[in-house]
């Protein structure tokens, strides 16, 4: 103990003034939030105003479709995701997979519990049984698939499209239920973001092999549109399709906020998904090109099924990146556009006739920090794990 | 288990006289989390004395000379280098340094400098010298190891052995006392290999204290002063090269051999 | 055969757009080109000599010069403190390692956004007492929060200029002249102290030659007099845009120190450089060609960022264009000229980057 002090913090006379003055701040930052969170935080408009903070004015009778959404997609989860069981000598014991699944999960898991314990309602309750036992069940139909015969002939894709039909038909329902209008808070950042996000996948995937085309029209036009794009600030984008995008469409089609901003945050990811893309195009040696054509594939199936699949996979923590920034940027749809996502519902709440004027707005805009952290940190950690999995990025 | 061997400098070729030990490793472990790198390795190495290391790769041959200038740190054991001791003591690692000049298997140029800024480095920076003298220095140096014409390239405009003998004057510069050799030609394409092995070998006709890891068994052969045969973190065996390579006693060292010869 | 059906579809697309567009100005009656610039901008600028009756033109190179003068200032500071934060996340000091380490990954995952609206609301309006209460920290600034005053000087701009240019070549010349000595004689010379010391000299010569007065701000009943003063939200906005943009520029400079080959550090510890120099010397200049690029897009998204400016009301770029159209310009040239104008911006910057990346590419065979 007395050698890593002298090694890690006190090796010569700077070191040790280094190490007082920031451990110093460091306690002292370290004393004042816990005394915030603690002691001086008056958590009371947090918990007056939770529904509004995550769902907007969703109705409160359709809460439970939101709930069969999370359910459904927890077991598809489970059912899908997970590396393979390592068997033998080499399998982690109980205790070290316990481990492992507390730092994997566990902020999401103490942050689920400063939920619950702000709601405190029975149904928060019922909802913690319900996701616990979905995954419990994921893992059962994922064990049933290698050890039932019948189900392990299905081919992957019946097996698959089944799964996900669970999430699917949940979602559908959501939002076919209420009026997006009532939508608002945590619900719909996450909705901008995730609609946003599958839909510029073709689109960007499509711009990168258009840059890269032999047609010199294609690629002008292609690399034209990316610069541009990626040369303008979001939030300029943004604002302007609050105002001109009406110009743009028939006098019929007055498109709501949500529309907007999807529109913009898809055009606008894609380029940048492009670039990246093609930067993973240009990463695969030209040898496996030359292989498929040896093998007397046309060039579209070549690059469809041989270069463009390495090429995602070589640059799948970019695309993470990339999303999570999305997710984050999901706040300007509300400072630009009528959305009252989290961040604004935050700024809102201030204003109620109970808590105008006391200065709340630290409590609500910490709460919105963290939700916004936790969520970009746990993505950044997952994305950090996959790139560790496939060995990506390590030459 | 075999015997703990003490390799003192007790027998030495060429006539020379054994002096004060230079370099001085007294019972030095090193551990890597689980595993043992180097388990109580004793070695005394005379002035003016060559030693050259052999043995299978993992047996700990580069960790104990990366010991010697502090590249690693050992964790039980003393190690004294020219009456200076190794500890935790910054001052102390530094004066070692100074006295120490290591060649490595990647050569490790710095290849933002030009070769001539490569080799003037060490005088300018740690000897203070002035900015003139220690180009003439380096100019001196790379003449000795026959690239004087380079001295304006960039590194990587050069082929292995000419950046490895960039080195070796970078190594020079300093004026060391003990020179280390961390598998010079380990990297080199076998054309190159005899032209670094000539610099080594002129080196130690000179005179210079060098410990080299190698696998060059007939450099060992040629230059050696005492073959030291290490395995598993121990040294198995000592001996001059002819007692080492033509009778060699532990059995690990004669399956080692019959390998490589 | 394919491309050509692309080709036509995205052709058509764009058809379709231009023809709404087109039907919908003519029913609007707004009108389409940049004649909206020559008109009176209807709106004042505080703190500049911007009045209500001059053009929209005027107004929007005000709002560029704003959005440039808080991104040169967010580039300098924020490649300055990652830089710094982003060394001392690989120092061998537990706590220093520590609290960079925290530094970077808390602001690291929070949306830009939320930063500002705190800095803006927590910061400056809730924190930063009213002008009455205003704090005088060592009787030098005036904080509060209709800005932060600071002392500033009463004279000649140019001249200001000129003595400014004076302490620079000064300092360049003494550099030199320290540099030289120090080869030739191979002593250390404490170049940054001597060529520090020489700018102040020289500039407080200057100022007392030209007669220029120092102000203190000095509170008054409606703000502060004397000195200048800092306007709030472009603290607030510099304060947040440099805390964000370092924590990523940590990142970038982190990643490149690592990617400095091991085997560098060791030649430099065998030939027993010191830290510092080993760090200036060996390690920094390869790592800095390798963050290059990215050290370049992140100065680009600060620029591009500076943007959210418009949310807490400073006068930047875009502001400058919400505020005219809501006073009667037509919106799409007006956002369109804004585009424009961050476009050029963006490619201008790409360029330079480009051409020091090239100066500074290492010499392959």
């Amino acid at each position: 103990m007395r050698t890593w002090l002298r090694r890690n913090l006190f090796r010569t006379w700077w070191d040790a003034l280094l190490t007082i003055v920031f451990s110093g701040v460091a306690l002292w930052a370290m004393w004042s939030v816990f005394r915030f969170v603690v002691f001086t935080g008056r958590w009371e408009i947090i918990d007056v105003n939770l529904t509004l903070l995550l769902v907007g004015r969703f109705p409160k009778d359709s809460l439970w479709l939101l709930y069969g959404v999370v359910t459904a997609t927890a077991f598809w989860g489970a059912a899908v995701l997970g590396g393979g069981e390592v068997a033998g000598a080499l399998a982690p014991s109980r205790a070290e997979r316990l481990m492992l699944a507390v730092r994997r999960f566990g902020l999401l898991v103490a942050v689920g519990f400063v939920l619950v314990a702000l709601a405190g309602v029975q149904e928060s309750i019922w909802f913690v049984v319900a996701i616990v036992a979905a995954l419990a069940l994921g893992r059962q139909v994922k064990k049933w698939r290698r050890k039932i015969t019948a189900l392990r002939q299905l081919p992957a894709v019946i097996w698959h499209g089944v799964l996900a039909l669970a999430p699917v038909v949940m979602m559908v329902l959501t939002i076919r239920s209420a009026d997006m209008r009532l939508w608002g808070g945590f619900l719909i950042n996450f909705y901008l973001a995730f609609l946003s996000i599958l839909l510029c996948f073709p689109l960007g995937i499509l711009l990168a092999l258009g840059r890269r085309s032999s047609l010199p029209m294609v690629r002008l036009v292609c690399a034209i549109y990316i610069e541009a794009v990626r040369g303008a600030p979001l939030f300029v984008l943004l604002l302007l399709s609050g105002v001109a995008l009406n110009f743009f469409l028939p006098p019929q089609i007055d498109p709501g906020p949500v529309f907007r901003s999807v529109t913009v945050f898809t055009l606008f990811t894609a380029a940048y998904l492009a670039e990246i893309v093609r930067g993973g195009l240009q990463s695969i040696p030209k040898g496996q090109t030359e292989a498929g054509r040896a093998l007397g594939l046309p060039t579209l199936k070549i690059i469809f099924l041989v270069t463009l699949p390495q090429a995602l996979r070589n640059v799948i923590p970019a695309q993470i990146g990339q999303f999570i920034s999305l997710f984050k940027d999901t706040t300007l749809a509300g400072a630009a556009l009528s959305i009252v996502e989290m961040l604004k519902i935050s700024q809102a709440i201030t204003k109620q006739d109970a808590f105008l004027g006391r200065g709340y707005i630290y409590e609500v805009l910490a709460f919105a920090g963290l939700l916004f952290w936790v969520g970009s940190f746990v993505m950044s950690k997952e994305s950090q794990r996959v790139e560790k999995k496939l060995g990506v990025g390590q030459r | 288990m075999s015997e703990h061997v003490n390799a003192d400098a007790t027998q030495m070729s060429g006539g020379r006289t054994a002096s004060e030990a230079i370099v001085v490793m007294e019972g030095v472990h090193k551990k890597y989390k689980k595993f043992s790198a180097l388990k109580g390795v004793d070695l005394k190495v005379a002035k003016q004395e060559v030693v050259v290391i052999i043995g299978p790769s993992g047996s700990g041959k580069s960790t104990l000379i990366r010991c010697i200038n502090r590249l690693e740190e050992h964790d039980e054991g003393r190690i004294i280098v020219d009456g200076i001791e190794l500890t935790l003591d910054i001052r102390n690692i530094e004066e070692v340094r100074k006295e120490t000049g290591m060649v490595f298997q990647n050569f490790n140029l710095f290849p933002h400098l030009t070769v001539l800024s490569n080799v003037a480095i060490g005088p300018r920076q740690v000897r203070k010298m002035s900015k003139a003298k220690s180009e003439e220095l380096a100019r001196e140096l790379l003449t000795r190891v026959k690239i004087p014409e380079q001295a304006v390239k960039f590194p990587a405009q050069l082929s292995g052995g000419q950046q490895q003998r960039v080195a070796i004057a970078r190594a020079l510069a300093m004026k060391p006392k003990v020179m280390l050799f961390d598998e010079p030609t380990s990297a080199l394409d076998p054309e190159m290999i005899n032209e670094v092995l000539d610099v080594i070998k002129e080196l130690a006709k000179d005179g210079m204290t060098m410990i080299v890891v190698t696998h060059e068994m007939g450099f060992a052969r040629e230059v050696a002063d005492r073959v030291v045969f290490m395995s598993d973190g121990e040294i198995v065996e000592v001996g001059t090269p002819s007692e080492l390579f033509d009778h060699p006693k532990d059995p690990r060292t004669q399956k080692f051999l019959s390998q490589i010869l | 055969m394919l491309q050509f059906f692309i080709l036509l579809s995205v052709a058509s697309v764009l058809y379709w757009l231009w023809n709404n567009y087109r039907l919908n100005v003519a029913q609007s009656k707004i009108p389409t080109n940049f004649q909206f610039l020559d008109n009176p901008s209807s709106f004042s600028l505080p703190g500049n000599a911007l009045d209500q009756s001059a053009p929209v033109r005027r107004a929007f190179v005000q709002g560029l010069l704003n959005t440039l003068r808080v991104s040169i200032a967010g580039i300098l500071l924020a490649l300055l403190i990652g830089t710094l934060v982003g060394i001392g996340r690989l120092s061998k000091n537990f706590a220093v390692r520590t609290v960079s380490g925290t530094y970077v990954e808390i602001l690291r995952n929070l949306p830009l956004l939320l930063l500002l609206t705190f800095m803006n609301l927590a910061v400056v309006l809730k924190l930063f007492p009213r002008i009455e209460s205003a704090w005088v920290p060592l009787e030098l600034f005036v904080i509060s929060n209709r800005g932060i005053a600071i002392p500033w000087f009463v004279g000649s701009g140019t001249t200001l200029l000129i003595i400014l240019g004076c302490c620079i070549a000064a300092m360049i010349l003494v550099s030199s002249c320290c540099k030289v000595y120090s080869n030739r004689t191979g002593k250390k010379v404490r170049t940054i102290l001597i060529s520090g010391a020489v700018f102040i000299v020289v500039m407080v010569a200057g100022w007392s030659l030209f007669g220029f007065n120092l102000t203190l701000p000095v509170v008054n009943e409606r703000g502060s007099l004397g000195g200048i003063r800092i306007d709030p939200s472009y603290f607030a906005l510099l304060v947040s845009l440099v805390l964000y943009t370092s924590s990523h520029v940590a990142e970038i400079v982190r990643g490149s120190i690592l990617a400095v080959p091991k085997g560098q550090g060791e030649a430099a510890d065998a030939i027993a450089l010191e830290p510092i120099k080993k760090m200036q010397l060996v390690i920094l200049p390869q790592a800095f060609r390798v963050a290059m690029p990215a050290l370049g897009n992140q100065s680009l998204n600060l620029i591009k960022n500076s943007s959210l400016g418009a949310a807490i009301s400073y006068f930047e770029l875009t502001q400058i264009a919400q505020i005219t159209v809501g006073n009667g310009s037509p919106a799409v040239p007006a956002f369109t000229l804004t585009l424009i104008v961050y476009l050029a911006i963006s490619l201008m910057s790409s360029l330079i980057i480009n051409i020091v990346n090239r100066r500074l590419a290492l010499v392959e065979r």
